[in-house]
C-alpha cells in the first residue's frame, strides 16, 4: 500500500479526537477560553446533552474582527508567543487547538466584539471549513455556538454514552469550574431549564451546596494550607462521608481541572485507615503554585501535569489534608495512633488485584527463583484472572469466554484443595472458593427471576438530594418501584420515601435512596451490588464447604462438574482465585526436561 | 484496703457489673472494675462511659480503701474459687491486690482508683418509682423494636414518658412500633420524657433480677443522664439526644378488618413460615378470609415461599370481623411481636395491603404493636 499524506480534514479530525472526546470536552475548552478572556459572566447553554447545541457566551475581552479568521485555524493562539513561555503558562489554554478542533467536528459559529470596536463580527466554520467573517451587531465578549457536534464523525457519535451520562459530565464539569472560580458568575442551562447559577460573590460553600446538596456541603471540612510557594485550599469530606468511586475527587492546579494520579494517591494516603476498603472521599481541592514548577504541556486535554518536585507536592498535599482531617476529628486522642504507619507505596492498592495475589501464591507455593520465568509463562492465565478489584463482585460484566476446560479429578490435598488434570496441565482448586462460586451463581440465577420486595416505612422520610442526583432520580422514578422503592417528588430536589427494598431494611432510608442513585450514576443495574454482596456473604458464611473439610470422591467430582458449568469459574464471589494452573510446559521445565526459554 | 467477702457474693456482683466493662478501650482503666469500701459494704463499679453499673455486696471491712482491678482476670479467677471467704488486700505503693481464698493466693496488678471516672450519685427524692416486675415486662415488650442502625441514633433508644401516674414506653425502628403503658403507684409531680438507649434498658432488665422490689428512675437536671436504682444495683446511662418521632400519629385510628386468633397458633405458624422466608426476604403472606356462609369458615392462611427451599402454608382458625384481605409482613417482625404477648388471644387490625397492621393482645389495653406491611413487587 503506498504511503501518502493525510488529507488536511482527516488530519484535523484525528487531532481533534485528542482534545474533543465528548460534548463535555467542548464545554471545557470553551469555558477555559472564556476564563482566559477575563470574563466575569459565563453562560452555557446545551441542548440534547450537547449533541445538538453547545453555546458558551462570555463578557470577556472578545476577538477583534480582523483576527477571527486566524482564531479558528490550527495552532493559532493569543496566549503564547515564544517557546520559553511554555514553561511559564499562566493561562488555561495555550495550544491553539481548541477552536480549530471543535470547528473540524461540528458546525461552529463565533460572534465576538472587542470593547472599543463599533460592531462585532461573526464567522462560521463547518467541518473545518471556515467561511468569511461578516460584520454583525454584538455585545462585548464572545459567543461560541457549536451545533451538531460530531456530525461528520459518525464513529465518535456512536461511542457517546447515553444523554443522561453526557449531560451529567457537563453538569459536573461546569459545577467544578464554578467552584474553582467562585468570583465568576456561571449559568448553565439545558434548553430552558437553568441547572446551575452562581452568584459570583466568591462564596465557595454555596456552590458546594449546589454540587452536593446542602447536607453534604455542611459536613465538608475546609482545607487551608500554605507552605513555601504552595497553597492548598478547598474542601474535603470527613471520614464518615464517602462514595464508592473516585469520581468525586476533584483537583485544580492553578485553576485548571486535572486528574493526576499522584495527587489522588496523596489524598487517599491522608485518609489511610480512616476509610473502608473501596470507599473514597469527596473533595474539591485547589492547589496553587508557581507556574514554573508545573508542566501542563503533557496531555492534549491538559488533564495530566508534571511537577518539578513531585515528592514535595505529594507530601504537602498529604500533610495538609491529614491536618485538616485530624483537626476536625471527633476523637483527637485516638486518631494519631491511626497514623502509626504513614507512608505506603502507591502500588499497595493494586496488590489486591487477583492477578498479583495469584502470582505471589504461586511463587511461594512451588518455590525457587527460576519460577519467575514460570510465572511469565503462566501469565496468560493470570491475565484472565485479573478481573480488577472494582469489578470483582460484578463478575457478570466480564462475560468473556472464561469457561474452564473439562478436567479429570485426581483427588483432594490437605482437605482443602482438589487436584485435577486438564488438557494442558495440572489444576489445584480451592474447594471453598469453588463451592462459593457455584452456589453464588445458582442463587443469583434464582434471584434474577424475582422482584425485590419492598418494606413500607412507619414514617415517610423526606430526603433532599443534590440537583444532579435529583434530576437523575426524577427520570428513573417510574422504574424505581420495580426495585422496591416507593418514592414521590416532594418539592425541588426533595423526595418522600414511603417504602424501601427489603435489602435495606434495618438501615437508613435516606442512605438506601442515595445508594440507588449512586448505581444510576454509574449506569449499573440498580441494587445489583447490594444483592450480590448479600448473597456472597451468605454463601460464604453459611453454605459453602470450608477448607479442611474432607470430601468424598463423589462430592469432589460433583463440585468440579458444577464449577465447569459456571459463568466465571475462575474467581470466587469475593474475587479470590478458585484455581491455580500448573501447565505441562511449566512442569517440564521444573523437572529439567526442557530448558528455560 | 483490706476486706473479706463471700465468693458467691463477689461472683454475683462481678457478673452484674461486667456488662459495662469496656475490654477494648484506649483508656485502660475502663477495662477494670472499681473496688471500694463503702459504709460497711464493698462497691463494684464498671463503666464504658456510656453505661455504668454499680453493685454493692456485703463485706467485712478491716481497712478502708479502693482500687481498680482488671475485670476479665478478676472475674475469671473469682468464678473458679471455692465457695468460701475471699480476702482482698491491697498493697497501696505497688497497687497490687492480693486475693486469697482457701489454698489459693493471687497477686493482681491494679490501676489507681483515682483514674476511674466518677459515676453520678442519684438523689432519690422525687424519683419515678415503678414495680420491678412491671418495668421488666415493659422493657421486654418494647426494647426489641428499637433500631440497631447507628445512622439514626434516636431510633436506637426507647422513649420513656411519665405523666402523673401514667408511664409510656415506645420504640420504633422505622418499620414497626411497640408501645406499652403502665400505671404507677405514686404519681410524679412533673412530667418526664427521655430517650434511653435500648441496650441500657435490656441490661437493666437483666440486672434487676426476678424480685418485685421497686425500681427508681432519676433524671438529674442538665446532665443528659438517667440513673436507675434497684435493690443494691445502680445503672447509669447517657440519654440519647434528639426528637423521637411522634408515635401517636403513626398508630392507625381505625381499621376495616379485625382478626382474632390464638396467639400460640399464630406464633407457631409464623415460626414455620420463617423457616422458608428467611432464605429469601422474610416475607410472609397473610390471607385473611372472612366467613362465607357455612362453606367457608373465617380463617387466616399464613404462607411463605422461597425459590431455594420451597413453600409453607398454615391455616389458623380465626374470627374475622370485617372483610377479607391479603397482606404481607416481615415474618420476623410478626414473630417477635407475638413472642412478647402473654394473653391467649391476639387481635390483628388491618385496613389495606399497604396500610399498617396493628397487633393488640385481647384483654390487655396496655400494649400495642404496629407493623408496616411489605409489598411484593
Amino acid at each position: 500500500m503506498p504511503i501518502r499524506l493525510l488529507a488536511p480534514e482527516v488530519a484535523s479530525q484525528i487531532a481533534a479526537g485528542e482534545v474533543i472526546e465528548r460534548p463535555a470536552s467542548v464545554v471545557k475548552e470553551l469555558v477555559e477560553n472564556a476564563l482566559d478572556a477575563g470574563a466575569r459572566t459565563i453562560a452555557i447553554t446545551v441542548e440534547e446533552a450537547g449533541r445538538k447545541l453547545i453555546e458558551v457566551a462570555d463578557d470577556g475581552c472578545g476577538i477583534p474582527s480582523n483576527e477571527l479568521e486566524l482564531a479558528v485555524s490550527r495552532h493559532a493562539t493569543s496566549k503564547l508567543v515564544r517557546s520559553e513561555d511554555l514553561f511559564f503558562i499562566s493561562t488555561l489554554g495555550f495550544r491553539g487547538e481548541a477552536l480549530a478542533s471543535i470547528g473540524s467536528v461540528s458546525r461552529m459559529t463565533i460572534t465576538s466584539r472587542v470593547k472599543d470596536a463599533k460592531e462585532g463580527a461573526r464567522i462560521r466554520v463547518e467541518g473545518g471549513m471556515a467561511g468569511k467573517p461578516a460584520k454583525v451587531g454584538a455585545t462585548v465578549g464572545t459567543i461560541v455556538r457549536v451545533e451538531d457536534l460530531f456530525y461528520n464523525v459518525p464513529a465518535r457519535l456512536k461511542f457517546l454514552k447515553t444523554d443522561v451520562t453526557e449531560r451529567r459530565a457537563i453538569d459536573s464539569l461546569v459545577t467544578r469550574y464554578a467552584l474553582a472560580y467562585p468570583e465568576k458568575r456561571f449559568k448553565l442551562s439545558e434548553g430552558k431549564n437553568v441547572i446551575l447559577q452562581t452568584a459570583g460573590d466568591g462564596d465557595r460553600r454555596s456552590i458546594l451546596a449546589a454540587l452536593y446538596g446542602v447536607d453534604v456541603a455542611k459536613q465538608m471540612l475546609e482545607v487551608m494550607a500554605e507552605e513555601d510557594g504552595y497553597r492548598l485550599t478547598g474542601f474535603i469530606s470527613p471520614a464518615s462521608l464517602t462514595r464508592s468511586n473516585r469520581k468525586e475527587i476533584t483537583f485544580f492546579i492553578n485553576g485548571r481541572w486535572v486528574q493526576e494520579v499522584a495527587l489522588n494517591t496523596a489524598l487517599l494516603q491522608a485518609y489511610h485507615t480512616l476509610l473502608m476498603v473501596g470507599r473514597y472521599p469527596l473533595t474539591a481541592l485547589f492547589l496553587e503554585m508557581n507556574p514554573r514548577d508545573v508542566d501542563v504541556n503533557v496531555h492534549p486535554a491538559k488533564a495530566e501535569v508534571r511537577f518539578r518536585d513531585q515528592d514535595r507536592v505529594f507530601s504537602f498535599v498529604q500533610r495538609s489534608v491529614r491536618k485538616a482531617l485530624l483537626a476536625y476529628s471527633p476523637v483527637p486522642n485516638v486518631a494519631p495512633s491511626l497514623w502509626g504507619t504513614v507512608r505506603t507505596t502507591p502500588s499497595e492498592e493494586k496488590s489486591s488485584s487477583v492477578g498479583l495475589d495469584w502470582a505471589i501464591g504461586h511463587d511461594e507455593g512451588v518455590g525457587g527463583g527460576r519460577l519467575g520465568v514460570g510465572s511469565d509463562q503462566l501469565s496468560v492465565n493470570s491475565d484472565q484472572l485479573s478481573v480488577n478489584s472494582e469489578q470483582v463482585i460484578v463478575n457478570r460484566q466480564s462475560e468473556i469466554v472464561n469457561r474452564i476446560p473439562l478436567m479429570r479429578l485426581i483427588g483432594q490435598v490437605g482437605g482443602t484443595y482438589l487436584v485435577a488434570e486438564g488438557p494442558d496441565g495440572l489444576y489445584l482448586i480451592d474447594q471453598h472458593a469453588a463451592h462459593e462460586r457455584v452456589l453464588f451463581e445458582k442463587l443469583m440465577a434464582q434471584h434474577e427471576r424475582q422482584n425485590i420486595p419492598s418494606q413500607a416505612l412507619l414514617n415517610p422520610e423526606v430526603v433532599t438530594l443534590p440537583p444532579g442526583a435529583a434530576q437523575l432520580l426524577l427520570n428513573q422514578l417510574p422504574i424505581l418501584s420495580r426495585f422496591g422503592f416507593d418514592v414521590e417528588e416532594f418539592g425541588p430536589n426533595t423526595f418522600r420515601v414511603r417504602a424501601i427494598p427489603i435489602l435495606f431494611a434495618g438501615s437508613d432510608p435516606a442512605s438506601a435512596l442515595r445508594a440507588v442513585v449512586e448505581d444510576f450514576e454509574e449506569d449499573e443495574t440498580p441494587l445489583q451490588n447490594e444483592v450480590e454482596a448479600r448473597l456472597a456473604a451468605r454463601v460464604c458464611k453459611r453454605m459453602a464447604v470450608k477448607g479442611g473439610q474432607t470430601l468424598s470422591s463423589e462430592e469432589q467430582r460433583a463440585l468440579l462438574n458444577d464449577l465447569e458449568t459456571c459463568e466465571s469459574p475462575r474467581t470466587c464471589p469475593h474475587g479470590r482465585p478458585t484455581m491455580i494452573h500448573l501447565s505441562v510446559d511449566l512442569l517440564e521445565r521444573q523437572f529439567g526436561r526442557r530448558g528455560a526459554r | 484496703m483490706k476486706v473479706t467477702v463471700l465468693q458467691e457474693n463477689l461472683a454475683r456482683g462481678l457478673g452484674i457489673v461486667s456488662k459495662a466493662v469496656s475490654p477494648r478501650s484506649t483508656l485502660p482503666v475502663l477495662a477494670n472494675v472499681l473496688l471500694a469500701s463503702d459504709e460497711g459494704r464493698l462497691r463494684l463499679s464498671a463503666t464504658n462511659l456510656e453505661l455504668g453499673i454499680t453493685c454493692w455486696i456485703p463485706a467485712r471491712i478491716e481497712e478502708e480503701g479502693s482500687t481498680t482491678v482488671p475485670a476479665r482476670t478478676f472475674s475469671d479467677l473469682v468464678n473458679t474459687l471455692p465457695g468460701d471467704q475471699v480476702s482482698l488486700k491491697l498493697d497501696l505503693p505497688t497497687q497490687t491486690l492480693n486475693v486469697r481464698c482457701g489454698t489459693s493466693t493471687n497477686d493482681i496488678k491494679c490501676i489507681d482508683a483515682q483514674e476511674f471516672p466518677p459515676l453520678p450519685v442519684p438523689d432519690l427524692e422525687g424519683a419515678v418509682q415503678i414495680n420491678s416486675g412491671d418495668f421488666r415486662e415493659m422493657i421486654h415488650q418494647v426494647a426489641f423494636a428499637a433500631s440497631t442502625d447507628e445512622a439514626r441514633p434516636v431510633l436506637m433508644g426507647v422513649l420513656i414518658q411519665v405523666e402523673k401516674d401514667k408511664m409510656t414506653m415506645a420504640a420504633a425502628d422505622g418499620f414497626r412500633l411497640s408501645v406499652r403503658k403502665a400505671v404507677l403507684a405514686t404519681p410524679v409531680p412533673a412530667p418526664v420524657s427521655a430517650i434511653v438507649p435500648a441496650q441500657a434498658l435490656k441490661e437493666l432488665a437483666r440486672v434487676a433480677g426476678d424480685g418485685d422490689e421497686p425500681i427508681y428512675m432519676v433524671l438529674p437536671k442538665g446532665r443528659g443522664q438517667v440513673i436507675f436504682r434497684v435493690k443494691d444495683v445502680e445503672l447509669v446511662s447517657q440519654l440519647i439526644d434528639g426528637t423521637f418521632p411522634d408515635f401517636q400519629q403513626i398508630i392507625p385510628r381505625s381499621y376495616k378488618s379485625r382478626t382474632l386468633v390464638s396467639t400460640a397458633s399464630l406464633l407457631k405458624a409464623c415460626k414455620q413460615a420463617e423457616i422458608f422466608a428467611r432464605e429469601g426476604s422474610n416475607v410472609a403472606r397473610l390471607n385473611i378470609k372472612s366467613a362465607q356462609g357455612d362453606l367457608q369458615p373465617s380463617e387466616v392462611e399464613i404462607s411463605a415461599i422461597s425459590e431455594e427451599t420451597g413453600k409453607n402454608e398454615t391455616i389458623v382458625e380465626a374470627t374475622v370481623d370485617g372483610g377479607g384481605l391479603l397482606i404481607a409482613f416481615n415474618v420476623k417482625f410478626l414473630r417477635e411481636a407475638l413472642e412478647v404477648i402473654r394473653t391467649p388471644n391476639v387481635a390483628l387490625e388491618t385496613s389495606a395491603p399497604n396500610a399498617p397492621g396493628v397487633i393488640r393482645p385481647v384483654g390487655d389495653e396496655n400494649f400495642l404493636h404496629v407493623i408496616m406491611p411489605m409489598h411484593l413487587g
